[in-house]
């Protein structure tokens, strides 16, 4: 949920902030850009979420 | 010792460093980005207005040809020159088209002994009063292969609308390569799971599919920007979205039915069946129907894809690397999450007891 969440509002703000006019310069390579900042935010919302899991476990180990 | 473990995880860091620096650096061949105007009746001169992209126009001669849809030539009576990527140039109409009809749709052809030649498909459009087909294949050249210079170099393919996003290749398309694999490798966990009763396999094959879920809603979110620039939409009907979204779909009822379920045993052998089937569904989805009708993606509507068209060499240099890359991350990713999820297992168990 939180994933699709910020996926979606990525696009909104690289879509529509920015404008056609933005991602369609130089060639379209804004484009290719965008696309590698999407794929980096994934693997940064995979690292907070692997981290608040851990720090659930580390709970439960440090209560017993 | 740790790099003799963690060997494959600096391979792939490797990879994914090559893929990211060769890919956006090395440049497009040249190639025609627009030229106006595009319309015209015959028996006059023309003029055209060219724009080139990543051309060289002042370094060798260039020369100019209309090409018609049977391989009729004409030749540009004059090419004027005016910097490395503009140009005009002008050509004598005859009065009369090739072929028996009124309106006749020509490619654009610049030929370069420096850039080599370049293509603009489809993009004139010639119009006449009167038919004379006789007439009309005599005033323009019949040819297959007028000499044009053909350059081999180590540069990505030029095409037109995608221009550079040519190289999301590289991202867009690997990360579905990768989001596959890690599902075959995670239908290969559940099967030693129902077969050995062993908690861990599970574990794996779960904890494969959730990076996978990643990587898929990844791919549907870059292939939508893409969609979004080339396509000119978010979203469209085609065939291929659409069956890739219901398959993440089959993706996310997995995981709601394996959260769903309190009994870690009856957990693993629901999930573990069910993921069986679901990659048994994803199959004929992603890769079966998109090739019986039309899809906007290529190697779909009929033959294979990574045909001669499709793929060229040099991008094949770095979408093979960037594939097994992605792979890597996500097989890596899933570690992590394994890892994590084994040892909530363990503790799990240990507070049962």
């Amino acid at each position: 949920m939180l994933l699709t969440s910020i996926l979606f509002c990525l696009f909104l703000v690289i879509g529509q902030a920015q404008g056609q006019d933005f991602m369609r310069s130089t060639g379209k390579i804004n484009v290719v850009f965008g696309v590698i900042f999407i794929i980096f935010c994934g693997i940064i919302v995979f690292l907070i979420l692997l981290d608040r899991k851990l720090s659930k476990l580390e709970n439960r180990i440090n209560h017993e | 010792m740790i790099f003799k473990i963690h060997w494959w995880k600096y391979l792939g860091i490797l990879l994914l460093v090559y893929v990211l620096f060769v890919g956006i650096l090395n440049p497009l061949k040249p190639g025609i980005y627009d030229l106006e105007p595009n319309r015209f009746i015959t028996n006059q001169q023309v003029n055209i207005k060219v724009k080139g992209y990543n051309t060289n126009f002042t370094k060798g001669s260039v020369i100019s040809y209309l090409k018609t849809g049977n391989s009729f030539l004409l030749k540009a009576s004059q090419v004027n020159i005016i910097n490395d990527t503009d140009l005009e140039t002008v050509f004598d109409l005859p009065p009369h088209l090739p072929g028996k009809l009124n309106l006749v749709q020509c490619s654009f052809i610049i030929d370069s002994d420096f850039d080599g030649t370049s293509v603009l498909p489809s993009k004139i459009i010639l119009s006449q009063d009167s038919i004379n087909e006789i007439a009309g294949n005599l005033s323009w050249t019949l040819t297959k292969s007028p000499g044009f210079h053909i350059k081999h170099t180590s540069r990505f393919p030029y095409r037109n609308i995608l221009y550079e996003t040519i190289r999301n290749t590289f991202f867009h398309v690997s990360l579905w390569f990768a989001m596959f694999s890690m599902l075959m490798v995670s239908v290969y966990y559940a099967i030693r799971y129902l077969k050995t009763q062993n908690r861990d396999f599970d574990l794996r094959s779960s904890s494969l599919v959730k990076t996978a879920m990643l990587f898929g809603v990844l791919g549907l979110a870059t292939g939508s920007l893409w969609a979004r620039n080339t396509w000119d939409t978010w979203w469209t009907n085609d065939i291929k979205l659409n069956m890739s979204a219901l398959s993440m779909l089959i993706y996310f009822a997995y995981l709601i039915l394996r959260s769903s379920i309190e009994d870690p045993d009856r957990r693993a052998r629901i999930s573990g069946a069910y993921n069986i089937f679901a990659l048994v569904a994803v199959v004929p989805l992603i890769f079966v129907l998109p090739r019986l009708t039309d899809s906007l993606h290529p190697g779909n509507g009929g033959n294979p894809a990574f045909g001669s068209d499709d793929m060229d060499n040099v991008l094949r240099l770095v979408f093979y690397p960037a594939v097994i890359g992605f792979s890597i991350l996500g097989f890596w990713m899933a570690q992590l999450q394994y890892r994590l999820d084994r040892l909530s297992s363990v503790l799990d168990d240990q507070e049962d007891k």
